[in-house]
């Protein structure tokens, strides 16, 4: 039996008083798409981390085609031909495509770079391995986030990579792009690379992976064939509970609108959008990327004007000119990019949980320490936030903590509306259930939530009513009981537009 | 066993923690010891007092004012201006004869100016910090060569003028000398506003990500603006402080407070966990810096190799700090 091309045996990491990984083990063959799960803090990161060679392991042992690994660094472990895809993308955006792609492995006349040479064979492999006619010399800066991944995979091709480690490689990507990825994978497999693959969307590992290795609390807890055992029992591994209480049900008599959108215009992104939000009402809004959905959230949180159409909330029509505003009137919003625009990752999570509720927490513009740290506590308790204490800096936490810290701002604030974009991405399900629940204790206290997602699924499962944008205009309304997925995404794909058009 | 192995890799974590952040203070306490020794007269009574009080002052008022700044994720190199136009001013207005506390308003006035500049090219025009206090900078520079003939200082050293000077600079309340207690009330009042206040705290979430600040409702270019207005009046009062001392308005004096009040602010990032601008690390790396030039200058060193000294303690203070700091995580 030959080597496997990844063996990483009993490995240990401790992080002062907390042991990330404990005694787990990754073995990985030649020929195989390798999935990796386990919910946030699982230990999925710090051991590739570990192979990667930006940690060092407190024990255990690596090998790569059966070679002994002592100290790994970034570049030994790269001329190993282990390559990894990262999840933040990680190509210099003033870079051409030709530079990124050969970055360190220049082809050269003298010491000079050859680039004629170095475009000619960029544009060579990004169509043999992707049927991608991009030229070479574009800008990074000026590809999308699925071009850019792609620029990754092909600069890990031109290095004669034999092990490829994916993490979150379809975060950002649509479907068709989704599909062409996967196409490329299963071609680099039959070539006999081994490619591991991290991703929180189960349906993926179920449909690419031929091994998955489930972590949890840093120790591999199966090793499992996902065709074999289904979606189900991994997510039981990873939770190590049922998951029928995924979505959690509420009880909650909707009352009169909060807020009325009323014929709201913006030009080139939507028009014509009216609908009123009750209290105790989730009202789902979706639509494929870039149907306007997004645009119509940023509208109603004051980041872009409307051209037309009103906001009526209080009974008053709003004019927001910036979030502020939005915020003064009492609309919150998780928004999508947690770490640009949710939470502060250098400040504590006390310090991001109370800073859009000061004015409450303040006394002639003197914070009121007592009081900010009573509720800061209580929130952290209520939410169940994973931190030693209020005093630890945010990025110290797990992808669905910080999201907990996000939600936790808002909800000191008491704010009537809330906006949630995508609150749940890159949440790890055992998250994913403490926000849906979060939603719930919103809704049950009488506030008004919009949810947008592009997981048809969560809408279906959590929304009262949904909303389906298509081209910027509202063409369905679905209560709940008449929702469901297939519907959903027919509606947003404009396939009811379409019949509708003809019957007309 | 194992148990004891993890207590043993927490606390010597937690030591190099403690002395990553300590390491600035430890290196101050080290020069001073050092000095004492070194350099006669170092420790003595009239030194100690012409240091804090000719030296530490006016750097620590214009250093506070970098704190706030740098703090907000912003830097101002234009504090030079401020100083030389409150100066300036300050001067002019009672060469014209007008009284001491007009003089002082005036002086105080045009730094707000220089301060309200800046905080319209960055909120405004969008322009960024370092470059909206760059461009402030060289116009500064233009206008006090063109109002002094190319740079000819003011002096007004004659009896007549002594009073308003004297007034600041060489009275004294219950023993202490007028300029100290400024900096006392400086410290207390950028400390509650820094560390106590909802500004502060508005102020610290704008230096870790603006975005998030604009995102929870804050009116970031409000806070922006009050944050460089708070420099630039700060560096204003040392401005008219330095001219009481002197009697005089040199132009392009302020120029030398720069480099030390943006070195003083990050050498004190180094006694906070989280490596942020905070007023008592400031005041220490203002202190260190001060100590090292008095001594060096004290035990015969020349004012070139006074420079590489203090280049090299800073990289020594700050590798040990940062350097234990990586080894802790």
């Amino acid at each position: 039996m030959t080597a496997a091309a990844i063996e990483m045996r009993s490995i240990n990491k401790i992080f002062g008083p907390v042991k990330a990984l404990d005694d787990a083990d990754l073995v990985v063959e030649a020929g195989t798409i390798h999935g990796l799960v386990g919910q946030n803090g699982a230990g999925k990161s710090t051991i590739i981390k570990i192979l990667a060679g930006i940690y060092r392991r407190t024990s255990g042992n690596v090998s790569v085609f059966g070679k002994p690994l002592d100290q790994i660094t970034p570049a030994s472990i790269e001329a190993e031909g282990v390559h990894f895809i990262h999840q933040d993308r990680l190509l210099v955006p003033t870079a051409t495509v030709a530079e990124a792609i050969f970055l360190r492995n220049e082809p050269r006349v003298g010491p000079f770079i050859n680039y004629r040479e170095m475009n000619r064979r960029a544009s060579e492999l990004l169509k043999l391995y992707f049927e991608l006619d991009l030229d070479p010399r574009t800008l990074i800066s000026e590809l999308s986030t699925a071009q850019q991944k792609i620029v990754q995979i092909t600069r890990a091709l031109a290095h004669d990579a034999k092990v490829m480690v994916l993490d979150e490689p379809t975060a950002a990507l649509v479907s068709r792009e989704v599909e062409s990825l996967f196409s490329v994978l299963r071609r680099l497999k039959t070539d006999g690379l081994a490619i591991v693959f991290i991703s929180h969307y189960m349906s993926e590992i179920l449909e690419i992976c031929d091994v998955v290795t489930v972590l949890r609390n840093g120790t591999d807890v199966g090793v499992v064939d996902p065709s074999e055992v289904g979606i189900q029992k991994i997510v039981e591994m990873m939770t190590n509970r049922d998951t029928s209480e995924m979505y959690p049900r509420r009880e909650v008599e909707i009352g009169a609108p909060v807020m009325s959108v009323r014929n709201l215009t913006v030009d080139g992104a939507f028009e014509d959008v009216s609908f009123d939000i009750r209290s105790g009402e989730i009202l789902g809004l979706t639509g494929l990327l870039g149907s306007g959905d997004k645009e119509v959230l940023n509208t109603l949180f004051g980041q872009i004007k409307p051209d037309a159409g009103e906001i009526i909330l209080h009974d008053k029509q709003q004019k927001f000119g910036s979030p502020v505003d939005a915020v003064n009137a009492g609309v919150a919003k998780i928004p999508e990019d947690r770490r640009a625009h949710g939470v502060a990752t250098g400040l504590s999570v006390g310090e991001n949980m109370s800073l859009a509720s000061l004015g409450q927490l303040s006394t002639r513009g003197f914070v009121d320490r007592k009081k900010e740290a009573e509720v800061v506590d209580g929130l952290i308790r209520d939410l169940g936030i994973k931190t030693p204490d209020r005093h630890t800096l945010v990025k110290n936490l797990s992808g669905g903590n910080q999201q907990k810290v996000v939600v936790g701002k808002w909800l000191g604030c008491n704010s009537e509306i809330s906006l949630l974009d995508e609150p749940t991405v890159a949440v790890d399900v055992g998250a994913k259930v403490e926000i849906y629940n979060l939603m719930n204790r919103l809704a049950s206290e009488g506030k008004g939530l919009v949810f947008v997602s592009s997981d048809l699924e969560e809408v279906t499962e959590m929304c009262d009513r949904v909303l389906v944008i298509y081209r910027g205009k509202i063409i369905g309304e679905y209560k709940r009981g008449e929702i469901d997925a297939d519907r959903l995404l027919a509606a947003a794909s404009g396939a009811v537009a379409e019949t509708e058009r003809k019957r007309a | 066993m194992t148990n004891q192995t993890d207590t043993a890799v927490r606390e010597s974590r937690f030591s190099l923690e403690a002395a990553s952040n300590y390491a600035v203070i430890v290196a101050f306490i080290a020069v001073v010891i050092f000095f004492t020794f070194a350099a006669p007269g170092f420790m003595s009574g009239e030194n100690i007092f012409n240091l804090i009080s000719n030296k530490v002052v006016l750097l620590a008022i214009v250093a506070l004012g970098m704190t706030i700044v740098i703090g907000a994720g912003g830097i101002d190199l234009s504090v030079g201006v401020s100083i030389d136009l409150s100066s300036m001013i300050f001067i002019m207005m009672i060469a014209a004869g007008y009284m001491g506390a007009f003089a002082v308003m005036g002086g105080l006035g045009a730094a707000f100016c220089v301060g309200l500049l800046n905080a319209f090219l960055i909120n405004k025009l969008k322009i960024n910090p370092f470059l909206a206090t760059l461009g402030v900078l060289f116009i500064g520079k233009s206008i006090q060569q063109l109002s002094t003939q190319g740079g000819v200082p003011i002096y007004l050293t004659r009896a007549e003028y002594a009073a308003p000077f004297d007034a600041i600079a060489r009275t004294s309340l219950l023993g202490i000398p007028t300029p100290i207690i400024i900096l006392v009330v400086c410290i207390i009042g950028v400390y509650l506003a820094l560390h106590r206040s909802v500004f502060g705290r508005y102020v610290a979430a704008l230096g870790a990500q603006a975005d998030v600040a604009r995102y929870s409702g804050i009116r970031v270019p409000f806070h922006m603006s009050i944050v460089f207005i708070s420099c630039a009046v700060l560096s204003g009062i040392t401005g008219i402080l330095l001219s009481s001392t002197v009697r005089s308005y040199v132009p392009l004096a302020g120029d030398a407070f720069l480099l030390d009040a943006i070195g003083a602010t990050f050498i004190g990032t180094a006694i906070s966990a989280e490596r942020r601008p905070s007023v008592l690390g400031t005041l220490i790396g203002v202190a260190l810096l001060a100590v090292m030039r008095n001594g060096l200058l004290l035990i015969g060193w020349n004012f070139f190799w006074q420079q590489v000294g203090i280049g090299v303690l800073v990289f020594l203070v700050l590798g040990l700090s940062f350097g234990l700091r990586k080894r802790a995580e």
